[in-house]
């Protein structure tokens, strides 16, 4: 019942997109034990204008690879992968999804880093990338509930992420 | 800081020859309204004319969800609170119409009139729907209106934002959101042009600066950077369209916001003061007047900067104009339009760094 509702919300909400504000990022972060996983949702108009032209599948991973990272708090670097990129629609509006891998160094805490990104918002000052902790191996509760951590907009680029240690298992 | 004399020279001497300057209205210089005594007896006799169901929508608290609750979308995306003006009869839209002679300024009140009318105009083409109509503006009473106390006076819709906070400990005249789509339109036999005042002080000011490199600012505007924020969440409804962004942070320092006020010439200052009184000038001048001298006092003008993106001449999508100072901060913006995308639109933004919602809504 809830799910034919919000299908039928968005169809309604489709028709309206043209009704648009410039459309922003928005970002979700899957804690798992060893590394954070995230899932990057771009809107197509946006990337235009900061990569100076037509956004691609395939030239997306080169870009992000060079404006969205992580850091420990000590300012190592983490790994950053990028593992795929879909299309997608969301209000009729076209978007990119990047599923992108972050892989901490070793020893380091995957619950303590500073998230960096400057994607879009380097070149559109308008623009505003959501970040939200969607799951969380260690806190089952996130699932239900995401959590927003934090809005970047230009010169922001750094967003800091504190979660609690994991219980033992 | 400077590219060229020669070519400051020509955009004035452009300007005077197009007759664009001469086009800067002062209409607003002596504006009146927003007197809290007149205000306060408009609003009790509009209280008096309403039914109960509708004082549950008129007065509601002053707490940071309400009063940040305004928006530039369109009402069937981000539904407003508030008393409808499209549900009154004519008595209490009287009451109403009262309510706005005493707390905008004459500018103010035909901003009010000339966007709603645009929404108006928007009515066949809104096939979707969502909302386009002059009659879906609403007005809210934050707080007990008092003569001492703080509260608030909320009106707006689609394209217009005012939020006037009364007896707070800072003055209350931000955020001030206005936009128009179109930008010029005629209805019922009438020509209506809402922003042309600040469009015409804007592209004014853009134009005058548009000699100095220091005035382009970097990057791409596709909005009003300190606007309200839609979030984007995949497989439900969008979240946010609201000011849920306040407090805002603002570029500090001299790099990338503009050239100084200090660095222009008497014509291109007066340039500026020009374009910062189109939108002062909006509110009551009771209310705007206090904001109107901190912003213009030798000490703020000194750390006031105004840039440009995109076209000067406000003519494409992108082209963006701002006045940045130690408190004011005001945007201006040429977005594609919405009905008609080859067209234009506009939104504006006034903003407070010190005194948004008076000071009286928690950060």
């Amino acid at each position: 019942m809830i799910r034919a509702w919000l299908v039928f919300a968005l169809a309604v909400l489709a028709m309206k997109a043209q009704a648009h504000h410039a459309p922003n990022s928005f970002v979700r972060l899957d804690f798992r034990a060893h590394e954070v996983r995230a899932q990057l949702m771009v809107p197509v108009s946006e990337l235009t204008f900061a990569m100076h032209a037509t956004p691609t599948q395939q030239a997306l991973p080169a870009y992000l690879l060079k404006h969205v990272g992580a850091v420990t708090p000590q300012g190592a670097a983490w790994t950053v992968t990028v593992t795929a990129v879909r299309p997608t629609t969301y209000l009729d509006q076209p978007y990119l999804v990047a599923s992108v891998v972050l892989a901490p160094p070793a020893e380091a805490s995957v619950r303590d880093f500073t998230f960096t990104t400057d994607a879009v918002t380097h070149e559109v000052r308008n623009h505003v990338v959501v970040i939200v902790a969607e799951r969380d191996y260690a806190d089952a509760a996130l699932g239900d509930a995401p959590k927003i951590l934090g809005a970047l907009q230009y010169p922001g680029r750094e967003l800091a992420i504190r979660l609690s240690p994991a219980a033992p298992r | 800081m400077k590219n060229s004399l020669a070519f400051r020279c020509w955009s004035l001497a452009l300007l005077l020859c197009t007759g664009a300057a001469q086009a800067t209205p002062t209409a607003c210089e002596n504006p009146g309204g927003g007197e809290l005594e007149p205000v306060l007896a408009a609003v009790a006799r509009l209280h008096s004319a309403l039914t109960a169901p509708q004082l549950a929508l008129l007065e509601r608290p002053l707490t940071r969800e309400n009063a940040t609750r305004w928006s530039n979308l369109p009402v069937g995306v981000v539904p407003r609170a508030g008393l409808r003006l499209g549900d009154l009869d004519e008595k209490q839209a009287a009451a109403a119409r009262a309510v706005f002679e005493t707390a905008l300024s004459p500018c103010g009140l035909k901003m009010l009139d000339d966007v709603r009318h645009a929404d108006d105009f928007l009515i066949p083409l809104d096939a979707r729907p969502i909302g386009w109509d002059g009659r879906n503006y609403y007005l809210s009473v934050l707080g007990q209106p008092s003569a001492h106390k703080p509260w608030m006076l909320q009106l707006g819709g689609h394209h217009l934002a005012y939020n006037f906070t009364f007896n707070a400990r800072k003055p209350g005249a931000t955020p001030l959101f206005f936009g128009t789509e179109p930008i010029r339109f005629e209805l019922q036999g009438v020509s209506y042009e809402p922003l042309k005042v600040q469009s015409t002080s804007m592209r004014n000011l853009a134009v005058a600066i548009a000699g100095y490199s220091q005035a382009k600012l970097s990057g791409t505007f596709t909005d009003v950077v300190k606007g309200v924020e839609v979030t984007p969440v995949p497989g439900q409804l969008p979240k946010g369209g609201t000011d849920t962004g306040f407090p805002q942070t603002y570029p500090a320092g001299t790099n990338d916001r503009g050239v100084p006020y200090s660095a222009l010439n008497p014509a291109e200052q007066a340039l500026v003061r020009t374009a910062l009184r189109s939108y002062a000038s909006l509110p009551g001048a009771a209310v705007s007047q206090p904001l109107l001298a901190a912003y213009e006092s030798s000490d703020a003008l000194r750390e006031t900067y105004v840039g440009y993106a995109g076209a000067t001449d406000l003519g494409e999508k992108g082209s963006y104009v701002r006045i940045d100072g130690p408190r004011i901060w005001m945007e201006f913006v040429v977005q594609p339009a919405v009905a008609k995308p080859s067209e234009n639109h506009y939104h504006a933004l006034w903003r407070d760094k010190q005194s948004d919602y008076g000071g009286e809504v928690g950060h």
